[in-house]
Order: C-alpha cells, then sequence, then structure tokens
C-alpha cells in the first residue's frame, strides 16, 4: 500500500523553487520538490493538504504554478526548462492537468470533521485560546477537548448551518465557455462544480462516467467524447453515431415522457386549456393564436429545454439521494453500487407517482377545501382560562424586612417615651450657635476625609485602572482554561461508570499539573510585579474546593470496596 | 451660569418619631431631639444662604401623621397670623427668612409632639406618607418656577426609627415617582440601617449614610448632604455601599439570596413546595423525585 501511494506519476526537471533549482515529483498523495544537489525534499506538500492551484497567465513572461494550502500559505514553483517557453508550457501544463485529477480525490478525503474543526477555532478567538491554553500544552487531549466543547458548538450549528446545497445554475452548461485554440477546435475548461453540475443534472452522465472511466477511457476523454457527443449536440447537425452517450439520450427520451405523463394535477389549474389568446387591441377580440410550429428542430429544442430546465430543478430536489451517490462515487471501485443508485431514485419516483394517481380524489378533495375553507372564517376556539385566586394578599405588600428586626417595646415605655419627649420639646428654645462641639467636628472631618472611618473603600473601586491590561487579558485567560478544567472536573459527578472514574483521577491530576503549571507560574509574575490585592485567590479556592471533593470522593470509594 | 438661573429646593424629612427619640432621651440624655432640630435649622440655613434662589420644605415624619413644618399650610397660616412677623422683628438684625423659617419649625414641632400625646404611638414613622407630600411640593414648585429658572429638587430624609414593612409598596412607589421626577433622595440615618432607604438612595442616586456619631450631625450634614448632586461628582465622598437587594420570603419573611419564584403569582419561596400557599397552584416535577427515589432504594439494601 504504501509502495502505491509514493508511486511517482510524474517527475519534472528545471523546477525552480525560491530561487533555487531542482526537481518535482508527484506521487501517489503528495507532491514534493527537492533541491538539485540534495536527496531529500525540501518540500512536500499532501494533496490533501492542497485547498487549490493557481497557474500564471500566459502574458507572464515566467511560467509558474502555484499551490495554496487549506492553511493559507501557498508555495510557487517556477518551471525554468531550457529548452525553451513551450517546454515549460509543457511541463506546468502537466503537472496543472495531474493535480487536477488528484485534487478532487483528495479534497473528500479531507475529513470535514477536521475543516470544522479548524473553522470552528478560527470563528471563536476564546475557544483557539481555549485549545492553546489545553491541548497545546497537553493539559488535555484533543479528543477530550472536542469531545466536550465541539457538540457545544455543533450541535447548536447543525440547526442553523445545515447548508442548504446550491442548486445548478440553469445556464451552467452556456457559461461553459469554449475557447478556440486556433486550429479549428475547441477547449472546453472544466472546473469541478461544472462536472458536478453536469452530474446532479444528467445523472445518467454520471453512470457512464463512472462505468467507463478509470477503466476504459481517461478522465479528459470522456468529457472530449461528452461534448463531441450525439447527445452533447443533438440539437445541432449530428455528429458521429457510435456514442456512449446514444444510450443516454434514450433514457432521457423516456423521462420526458414520463414527466409529460406526471402532467401538473391541479383541479384548478388545467394546463391543456391554456392558449396564447391575447385580448386583442380593440380588448375584445378572442382570436385563437394557432400557430403551430412544425418545424421539428424548433419542437425538439423546445423540448430539450424543458427537459433541461426540469432537470435542473431535479436536481436540487435530490438533495438527499444525491449526496448518497455521491459518496458512492469518490468511492473507487464500487460501480456496482453507482449503477444502482440512481435506480432506486427513479423507482421510488415512479411509485408516488402510481400513489398519486390513486389518491387523486383525495387529494383533490383537499385542494377544494384549501380553496373553499378560509381560517378567518372559523368560529374561534376560545381557551378557558383560570382565574388567578389569590390569598394572603398582604404578603405582597411587605417590604424586604425580616420580621426579626422590629423592637418589642411595651406600651407603657411608648408612653414615657412620649412623654419625655414632649417636656423636653416644650421647654425648648434652639441655641444656633452652640450646635456643635470642635472636637466632635473634627473626629467628623476626620472620619469623611480620604482614610477616614466612612471613607473606606474608595480605593477599591479602581481594581480595573491598579491592574495592567496585560495582566488582565492574562488573567482572563486562566480563569477561562481552569473554568473549563474546572467543568471537565465536576461533570464527571456523579461517577456512574469506569470511564468517568477514570476521568475524575485524570482530571484531577490534570488540575494540580494546571496549579503546578499555569497558577503558581502567574502567582510569582504577580508578586513580582508587587500587586496588594490576591488575584489568584479565587482561582485557588476553586481548586482547593475540587480537591475536597475528589479526596471525599475517593475516601468514600475506599470504605466501599473495604 | 448666570445664564440660567439656578435654584435648589430642598425638602428635609425628618423623623420625629416620639417614642424613638423618648427611648434615646433615657439612654442618653445629651442627644436630644431638640439638639438634633438645632442642626437641622443650621443646615436649613445655610442651604438657604448657598444662594438666595434656593428654597426650603420642611416635613416632619410623625408616629400616626406627617405634616409641613415649613412653610406653614395655609390654614394654619391665616390662624396664626401676626406671630411670625412679630417673632422676626423680636430678632433684630436677623436675616427675615432663618428668623421665618426657625419660628415656624420650632412652633410647629412643638404644636405637632404635644397635640399627638393623646394619640397611639409606633414605633415606626409614616415615611411613606412625608415622601409623597415632599414629591408632591417639589411638583408644586417646578409648575409655580418661573420660566428660565432651573429648579433642581432633592428630598433629604433624616431617620432614626425602624422601617415600616406594611408601607413597603407605598414607599417604593413614592421612590419610583422620585427616579421619574429626577428628585434625589438622600438619607442621614441616626440609628437603624433601613434597607428601604439604602434602595431609595441607590434608585435616585442620593447619598446613603449611617452616622457614626450623632451628636456631629451638623457636622456631616454640611459636609455631605449640603452640596448639590451635580457637584457632588467632583468632591470625595464617602463610597456608594453595597445595597442589599434581597426579597424576603413569603414564608417567613427572610431575606433569601435564592428562591422559589411561584411562575403563576410571583410568590416568593425560601423552601420548594409542590403547592404554591398564595395561589395554590400545583407544580408537577417529573425529574428530581424519580432519582431520590433510586437514592432511597439503593441506600435501603
Ligand atoms: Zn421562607
Ligand atoms: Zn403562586
Amino acid at each position: 500500500m504504501s509502495r502505491s501511494s509514493e508511486e511517482v506519476l510524474l517527475m519534472v526537471n528545471y523546477v525552480r523553487n525560491k530561487k533555487t533549482d531542482g526537481m518535482l515529483y508527484m506521487m501517489g498523495e503528495r507532491m514534493a520538490w527537492m533541491q538539485n544537489s540534495k536527496n531529500t525534499f525540501s518540500y512536500s506538500h499532501p494533496y490533501a493538504d492542497i485547498k487549490s492551484q493557481k497557474i500564471s497567465p500566459d502574458s507572464k513572461e515566467k511560467v509558474q504554478l502555484q499551490v495554496v494550502m487549506h492553511n493559507g500559505s501557498a508555495n510557487t514553483f517556477h518551471f525554468n526548462n531550457p529548452e525553451g517557453r513551450s517546454a515549460q508550457i509543457q511541463d506546468r501544463d502537466a503537472v496543472k492537468e495531474l493535480l487536477q485529477q488528484l485534487l478532487p480525490k483528495f479534497r473528500h478525503k479531507l475529513s470535514s470533521e477536521l475543516e470544522e474543526k479548524n473553522r470552528l477555532l478560527k470563528e471563536n478567538p476564546e475557544l483557539f485560546q481555549l485549545y492553546k491554553d489545553l491541548v497545546v500544552t497537553q493539559v488535555i487531549t484533543a479528543d477530550e477537548f472536542w469531545a466536550t466543547q465541539a457538540n457545544k458548538y455543533t450541535n447548536g450549528g447543525e440547526k442553523g448551518e445545515l447548508k442548504q446545497q446550491t442548486g445548478v445554475s440553469a445556464a451552467f452548461l452556456a457559461d461553459i465557455k469554449p475557447q478556440t485554440d486556433g486550429c479549428n477546435g475547441l477547449k472546453y475548461n472544466l472546473t469541478a462544480d461544472i462536472i458536478e453540475s453536469i452530474f446532479r443534472t444528467y445523472p445518467m452522465v454520471r453512470k457512464k462516467h463512472a462505468e467507463h472511466v478509470p477503466h476504459e477511457m481517461t478522465e479528459s476523454d470522456f468529457w472530449t467524447r461528452f461534448f463531441q457527443s450525439h447527445y452533447f449536440h443533438r440539437d445541432r447537425t449530428t455528429l458521429g453515431n457510435k456514442d456512449i452517450f446514444s444510450e443516454c439520450a434514450k433514457k432521457d427520451e423516456e423521462d420526458i415522457k414520463e414527466e409529460m405523463d406526471k402532467n401538473v394535477k391541479d383541479p384548478f389549474l388545467d394546463l391543456t386549456q391554456l392558449t396564447d389568446s391575447t385580448l386583442d387591441e380593440g380588448y375584445g377580440g378572442t382570436t385563437e393564436d394557432k400557430r403551430i410550429s412544425h418545424n421539428h428542430t424548433n419542437l425538439t429544442m423546445i423540448r430539450r429545454f424543458n427537459y433541461h430546465s426540469t432537470m435542473v430543478l431535479k436536481a436540487c430536489e435530490k438533495n438527499m439521494g444525491q449526496q448518497e451517490s455521491h459518496k458512492g462515487d469518490s468511492a473507487t471501485n464500487s460501480s456496482e453500487q453507482i449503477g444502482d443508485s440512481p435506480s432506486p431514485m427513479m423507482n421510488g419516483e415512479a411509485s408516488t407517482s402510481s400513489n398519486t394517481e390513486q389518491s387523486e380524489p383525495v387529494t383533490k378533495k383537499a385542494r377544494i377545501r384549501e380553496k373553499l375553507e378560509l381560517e378567518d372564517f372559523q368560529p374561534e376556539e376560545k381557551e378557558k382560562s383560570l382565574n388567578l385566586q389569590l390569598s394572603r394578599m398582604d404578603r405582597y405588600l411587605h417590604g424586604p424586612t425580616p420580621v426579626v428586626a422590629v423592637r418589642y417595646t411595651t406600651g407603657e415605655d411608648m408612653m414615657q417615651a412620649t412623654h419625655s419627649v414632649a417636656t423636653e420639646i416644650s421647654h425648648w428654645t434652639p441655641n444656633l450657635t452652640q450646635v456643635i462641639s470642635e472636637n466632635v467636628a473634627l473626629s467628623v472631618l476626620g472620619e469623611l476625609s480620604p482614610g477616614g472611618a466612612l471613607m473606606h473603600g474608595t480605593s477599591l473601586q479602581q481594581l480595573h485602572q491598579m491592574v495592567s491590561p496585560n495582566v488582565q487579558e492574562e488573567l482572563k485567560q486562566q480563569y477561562n482554561a481552569l473554568c473549563e478544567l474546572l467543568r471537565h472536573f465536576w461533570a464527571c459527578f456523579p461517577t456512574s461508570s469506569k470511564f468517568l472514574e477514570e476521568k475524575v483521577v485524570r482530571m484531577k491530576s490534570t488540575l494540580e499539573r494546571f496549579q503546578m503549571a499555569k497558577l503558581n507560574s502567574l502567582k510569582e509574575k504577580l508578586e513580582e510585579d508587587h500587586y496588594s490585592i490576591d488575584l489568584t485567590g479565587h482561582m485557588e479556592e476553586m481548586l482547593a474546593a475540587a480537591y475536597r471533593k475528589f479526596d471525599m470522593w475517593q475516601s468514600k470509594r475506599i470504605q466501599k470496596k473495604s | 451660569m448666570s445664564d440660567r438661573k439656578k435654584a435648589s429646593l430642598l425638602v428635609v424629612v425628618i423623623d420625629t418619631n416620639p417614642v424613638w427619640w423618648g427611648q434615646r432621651l433615657v439612654d442618653q440624655p445629651d442627644k436630644s431631639l431638640t439638639q438634633f432640630l438645632d442642626s437641622i435649622m443650621v443646615f436649613t440655613n445655610s442651604h438657604l444662604m448657598m444662594n438666595h434662589r434656593n428654597k426650603l420644605a420642611v416635613i416632619a415624619a410623625h408616629t400616626n401623621q406627617s405634616c409641613f413644618l415649613y412653610p406653614r399650610a395655609e390654614s394654619r397660616e391665616a390662624a396664626g397670623g401676626g406671630e411670625p412677623g412679630g417673632a422676626a422683628g423680636a430678632h433684630d438684625g436677623k436675616y427675615e427668612l432663618f428668623a421665618q423659617v426657625n419660628e415656624q419649625v420650632m412652633e410647629e414641632v412643638k404644636n405637632l409632639i404635644l397635640t399627638s400625646l393623646e394619640g397611639h404611638s409606633e414605633t415606626d414613622s409614616l415615611l411613606a406618607g412625608a415622601l409623597a407630600m415632599s414629591l408632591c411640593y417639589i411638583h408644586r414648585c417646578e409648575k409655580e418656577s418661573f420660566t428660565g429658572e432651573d429648579l433642581s429638587s432633592r428630598i433629604l430624609i433624616i431617620k432614626g426609627s425602624e422601617d415600616n414593612p406594611a408601607q413597603y409598596m407605598n414607599f417604593m412607589n413614592a421612590v419610583f415617582t422620585a427616579q421619574k421626577q429626577n428628585v434625589t433622595i438622600d438619607a442621614c440615618i441616626l440609628d437603624n440601617d433601613s434597607g428601604l432607604l439604602q434602595q431609595a438612595c441607590d434608585i435616585t442616586g442620593g447619598v446613603y449614610l449611617k452616622i457614626p456619631q450623632p451628636s456631629g450631625l451638623l457636622q456631616y450634614l454640611l459636609w455631605v448632604f449640603l452640596p448639590d448632586p451635580t457637584l457632588r461628582l467632583k468632591l470625595t465622598l464617602p463610597p456608594k455601599a453595597q445595597v442589599d437587594y434581597r426579597a424576603a420570603c413569603f414564608c417567613h419573611r427572610n431575606l433569601i439570596d435564592i428562591g422559589y419564584v411561584c411562575s403563576v403569582c410571583l410568590s416568593i419561596f425560601c423552601s420548594f413546595s409542590p403547592i404554591c400557599s398564595t395561589c395554590q397552584t400545583t407544580f408537577k416535577f417529573m425529574g428530581l423525585p424519580k432519582i431520590a427515589k433510586k437514592k432511597q432504594k439503593k441506600l435501603n439494601p
């Protein structure tokens, strides 16, 4: 296996990379480049890593090919064949074509999962930070990280981001603009997208492709034939006779007939009664347009158009089935499956159409009812509501004053107090120059000055000013990381399975490692900065709480065993 | 500054609960109601002195009623008509307004306390009523103020007695009205911390201060409560205390951090009960009881 994957498919000499000459090797699963004087590869790009390739335009002097990786980096190869420009272009095109064939295969292999994770990390800087803190520093394994984190993100994402498959453009065939190569030939540039569109619209072509391509003809051969074929050019002057696509044409005819049979079954819409009769200029005319085209080519053309539109629309409908057969397609040697995959589809359709025939009266009735019954005219159904019956309404009226606070006083005390106040007030004459003594005033001023008894805590409010933004940021990160770890830890309780029990033990040591490696170093750093406030105290408390829980759990377990 | 004529209306609400003041008098004879009233008079005079446009009202929150000490109600003004003028004449050389304020406050307090002697007394004061009266007076003054006059109003509550839980709703309604009317409520607390006033000050952006030395009341008043709220931002004043917004449970009236709230009638309870005792709604819990049962089974064998 390894040999086949390392099999060299193409070797191109005179390829410069970063101004050094070398040799480009195209192998089964990667492309690599070796400097002339060395015997190891300087660069090696697995095809799965390559996102796309770009080639320099012909107008440019240098003949170059660039491969763009999924991670955004790129590598450029300069073809520098001494035999001249045409040889250079030939070299380049050989590589280009090979890549064109190989990349789509590996694109499927690149697990969508990995891409998804990549995307998640890119879109969530906080998650990325957490990933760096926990996985890169090997506090927890990547699998563990994703096992918990990913659900959180992907679950939410599945609903919202289940990507709707893009439909096929009705003009996709017309959009393939062939270029004349100067000698009475046409050159089609097929991208993977176009090919996919063709496959989706014409399942028969997919079938043919799967039957013939690797075994009987090359990819480009197949497409050359497709474009040359009677099938593609059917509405123009016919070309060759013996054609792998003639079968497709027959199948298409059947499909068209089937579609026509299906018709639109709407009791309110009779397509056959539809005419092009317009009201005349004089508003009253009912002259019927009885022009019927007898031109056969025109008829077929219109039929083809309609069929094409039908297939384009169906391409979207078939989403699910298509994806299945798509998978089968990417697997190399499962042609049988592919042969089968479109057929259940057809059967399914046929059966549904017969079903609709049987259930026609029912659907017709439903349709008529839909037209006749208006929701607005339906009698409203009122739900019976319950009246709120509240007992002890006074409970709402009481303030948040605890009953215990009320001091008990006897009536006698109250009378005595009232009378003493009365006697005092009756002898009162304001003496406004002797209201406060200097000593008292001074001590009150002391209380109200900064640092005084009443001013306590004024400095604490500026905590965010006292701690530098860097330290704040780092604290935030550590909190994030620690909380994530603690979440893992606490999530293990109750330890209902063997796995969870093991995980608790593992998490405990992970927490200890975190405290040793991260928290303590942070603490030391903070001490160097002479912060008077204990910024890590809370984190230590959280850790201590987790340790306590662990110790309790362990001692209980030991008791059980003994 | 001079373009807009700025004026400040200060409404001082004094807690004159005779029971509380009487008990104080027994405990500490030197800290009597009259001394506090002296301090408050000096403070109100200072307020009037700050700006000749400044206005003042003094309201007493008594045990069974709330009433204006200054300005005097018009009906009473007519009854004792000649007196204030004569009293002002007696203190020769004194600013007439000061004399008028001091005389009126003194007379009205005496009148209030001596006439209410026979009635039933409580340990708490009718603060909500006094607050509502203040707001009404403020509203009237704002209506009556000249165009171009910028009247900012605030209420200072000087309080010693306990909160009256029965007045909670009325009090909080008054507080929210004050908030809506842009009236700042300040509180100077002589004895019992008041959760309600803490909330009132926090909501309206006022200062809540429980003073450690009641005998130094005047100093606190002049230092903390004399400056206008706009001016206070520039001063270093005591920091705002954490306000306890906890709710009391309906069952025991305990202050709770976390509780159960009935989703139908919004009653608050400190512990879960399957039937709400206020509205009799039954709550069914599907998940929890099962776990409890399983645990019990495990424990039994
Ligand atoms: Zn309770
Ligand atoms: Zn309820």
